[in-house]
């Protein structure tokens, strides 16, 4: 396969290292040789959290500035703040919804609108989708499936040899059993969403 | 993943610290101690994981000196032993460490060391390849995940055939990469061992430290000789150009090769770094006109290299730190992939970088959660002390309280600072000084400053920020959790009884989510003179939540959104409120109910939840 970068941008707390851990197993899973990378400590308590799944035979656990293939965006000024991650011509899958931050919160820095966010990303790149990723997560009744959304997304998009079959397998064979059936179909979800974008 | 799965030959995807953990466990490991720090605590974390499963015996220790110490005896009775800690913690433990090379370690003792360039989660940058040579430590640096598991291994079996401790260096970017690993065989746990008696060699009286560094030396140099042979280091390709590489820049370097298979170069990867292998480096420069040395932070190889041209006459271009490559921060490909085009003569690829303006986005630094005690506690400080004192902290998620609005941390040096640099303060300067500091970093190292600041009579008003776990690295317990929590022996160590055997008179303990009583005891606190003990306990929410399965019974509600209600967000920076245009809202779901909002505000109200 030809080598893949995928960048993870995310906010501590929602589950980026988790589903960076889903995604690099089920490429595993499939044959595809994989290294990931993450960086645990201070990105906790509500920091920013880059993670990264190098598929295709890459030995570096970590993606510099102008070389992810694939940005996927948890978070929408998350993924803004990731662009300079991004090579030239690279895709972006983001959620829509915005976790603002404390600054904003309390008043004293404005979150930029979504049309400022998609202007932003469009002066990098036209490859980019931006995905309900919390409205679709409800619906499964656990909103923290927004992740898994996002995953079904990607999955179903074909940016990978690996299909959303592939993905679906996997979470049956590693989230607990719990959370099996709602996370099946996040990731249903979020490829119905895709197939009809 | 089972990492006790006695089976060879199965493929898991692991974090280099899960590798880490298989390779000791297939090493028959027996003996591991410890104190957490990212980025190594994933190590510890899962032997205390697997201790209940496993035969090995685990602790984790009161900080990194008493870790090295504890591993050190067990070592001398036989024991194959890991002593596990972050590159700051071997600052700790470097007195013990230091002798142990001398004397040896018979079981075998392997020490990992995890160093943090870029500071992901550090107070400092160092490269602890400095300590290698200073205590003359045999060094492994593992590269991929597989690596970090069979250079653990081998590093088990090296130790306890040369009798000297094996450091295994890791950084950042290799504890926390994932990648496949093929487990090998399962040795059982060796647990017990047998103390060869020799005084002459183990009680390191001067007549018998200065004998054991001639053997240190003469040891080394037999090893040095194995280095030379060591299938760890691999020479490949071919050319005028050479480049030496280790750690984590050796992927860095695989991977800018394969993408630029124009760079013709002669690589020697060392995965065994020390002693410098320095028959293999000769052999490899001789047939080059330049060399490049790839390594982050400091020049070490390097300069070894240049000894070794120096001794051997050769002319040869040495290249290494400078432009391209600085002495901070991690490496990455495009940083190689710039020094070797360099090296080759050859314009560097020029970087596209897509980006938009950022300088107007909002900021997300880490912050205190919502429902934390320590922001308790500092809000209540500062209303009180305000800007007339200065604030000593420490090492911990309250070193947090130095942003805005909390502002409650002017200096930090390292764990268990607060107390003693705070006491060197306040003779410096007029105002009181405050300082701050958690349970686990007080057990670590306060409670020597404290006894220091009694005898020496200082001056000086010490917060003990007690929530009953070491919250900033992941809730590991310490001696004052009780370990029942973790189904251990229960059973912990008051802080209070240890703080007035240290002599302190003027101690108070509350609950620190109790602003009330937060406020009279510092009142209190801050009249009286000498050394002076706040001890202000509450669990951290997450732990608390997490492992011990409390239920918030409690959230706050805006009542009336006012001008006291918007007071009360600028105040306490709790993540739960928010804005809409000057309305003042909490988030029901992020509220932990703590209900330090309430106390300060008669616009917010307490209402019981559901669950």
């Amino acid at each position: 396969m030809k080598p893949i970068r995928i960048f993870f941008a995310g906010v501590g707390g929602q589950g980026t290292l988790t589903a960076t851990r889903l995604l690099a197993e089920t490429a595993l899973d499939s044959g595809i040789e994989v290294t990931a990378g993450e960086i645990h400590g201070m990105a906790q308590r509500g920091g920013v959290v880059h993670s990264f799944v190098l598929l295709g035979g890459y030995l570096s656990p970590k993606i510099s500035m102008g070389e992810a293939d694939i940005l996927l965006g948890f978070e929408p000024v998350e993924s803004l703040r990731a662009l300079p991650y991004l090579r030239p011509g690279g895709r972006i899958l983001a959620s829509d919804a915005p976790i603002p931050t404390l600054s904003v919160s309390m008043g004293r820095e404005t979150y930029p609108s979504m049309e400022k966010i998609r202007e932003g990303i469009g002066k990098c790149t036209e490859k980019f989708f931006f995905i309900p990723c919390m409205e679709l997560a409800r619906k499964t009744g656990i909103v923290q499936t927004a992740n898994t959304v996002l995953l079904g997304a990607f999955f179903a998009g074909g940016y990978l040899p690996l299909s959303l079959e592939d993905f679906l397998k996997s979470i049956e064979k590693r989230l607990a059993p719990r959370l099996v059936e709602s996370n099946l179909q996040a990731a249903r979800l979020g490829a119905e969403f895709m197939a009809s974008a | 993943m089972n990492l006790l799965d006695s089976r060879a030959g199965t493929r898991s995807l692991l974090l280099g610290n899960e590798a880490i953990v298989r390779g000791a466990l297939e090493a028959g490991v027996g003996f591991i101690s410890c104190y957490p720090g990212t980025p190594s605590s994933e190590v510890p974390d899962t032997f205390f994981r697997l201790s209940k499963h496993g035969d090995f015996y685990f602790e984790y220790s009161i900080n990194e000196k008493v870790a090295m110490e504890v591993a050190g005896g067990a070592s001398l009775g036989g024991v194959p032993t890991l002593v596990t800690m972050k590159h700051v913690g071997v600052n700790v433990a470097a007195d013990p460490m230091v002798t142990l090379a001398h004397i040896g370690t018979p079981g075998g003792l392997v020490i990992l060391c995890a160093d943090d360039p870029g500071c992901h989660s550090s107070q400092n940058e160092q490269d602890s390849r400095y300590y290698v040579r200073l205590a003359g430590l045999p060094c492994f640096e593992p590269s991929t995940a597989q690596e970090c598991k069979d250079m653990t291994r081998e590093a088990f079996e090296l130790s306890a055939r040369w009798q000297q401790p094996v450091m295994l260096r890791t950084t950042t970017r290799v504890n926390h990469m994932r990648g496949p690993v093929v487990f090998g065989p399962l040795s059982p746990a060796r647990t017990k061992g047998a103390f060869a008696r020799d005084p002459q060699r183990f009680v390191s009286v001067p007549a018998v430290g200065r004998v054991r560094h001639r053997a240190l030396l003469a040891n080394l140099e037999t090893i040095r000789g194995e280095v030379n042979r060591s299938d760890w280091n691999n020479v490949y390709g071919r050319g005028k150009a050479g480049v030496i590489a280790s750690g984590v820049s050796r992927a860095y370097l695989g991977d800018v090769l394969k993408l630029h298979p124009e760079l013709k170069v002669k690589v020697l990867e060392l995965g065994l770094c020390y002693p410098f292998p320095d028959d293999l480096v000769n052999n490899f420069l001789e047939d080059l006109d330049r060399v490049l040395i790839l390594e982050e932070l400091e020049p070490i190889m390097e300069n070894e290299v240049r000894r070794i041209c120096q001794q051997k006459g050769l002319t040869i271009q040495v290249r290494g730190k400078g432009k391209d490559l600085p002495l901070w921060d991690e490496y990455s490909t495009s940083m190689i992939s710039t020094a070797l085009h360099h090296l080759l003569d050859l314009d560097a690829p020029v970087e596209t970088v897509c980006s938009v303006d950022q300088s107007n986005l909002p900021g997300r630094p880490p912050n205190l959660c919502a429902g934390c005690p320590h922001r308790s506690v500092y809000v209540q400080v500062r209303k009180i002390f305000g800007d007339n004192a200065v604030y000593s902290s420490d090492i911990g998620c309250y070193t947090l309280g130095m942003l805005p609005p909390l502002n409650t941390a002017d200096f930090l040096l390292c764990m268990g600072s607060s107390v003693s640099t705070g006491c060197g303060m306040s003779k410096a300067v007029e105002d009181p000084v405050v300082a701050f500091i958690g349970d686990s970093t007080f057990f670590h190292s306060g409670i020597t400053g404290l006894i220091n600041a009694v005898y020496n009579r200082h001056d000086l008003l010490l917060v003990i920020l007690d929530n009953r776990t070491t919250a900033m690295t992941g809730h590991q317990p310490h001696p004052g959790v009780d370990q029942a929590v973790f189904e251990g022996k229960p059973g912990r160590i008051e802080i209070e009884p240890l703080v007035r055997a240290s002599g302190v008179n003027e101690v108070r303990r509350i609950k620190a989510l109790n602003q009330k009583a937060l406020s009279r005891a510092i009142e209190e606190l801050k009249k009286a003179s000498g050394v002076r003990v706040l001890i202000a306990e509450d669990p951290c929410p997450l732990f608390a939540r997490k492992v011990l399965g409390q239920k918030r019974t409690k959230k706050a509600r805006v009542a009336v959104s006012d001008q006291a209600a918007l007071e009360c967000v600028h105040t306490l920076a709790c993540p739960a409120f928010y804005l809409e245009g000057e309305e003042v809202h909490i988030n029901p779901v992020h509220c932990a109910g703590c209900m330090v909002c309430v106390q300060l505000c008669p616009s917010l109200k307490p209402e019981t939840t559901g669950s």
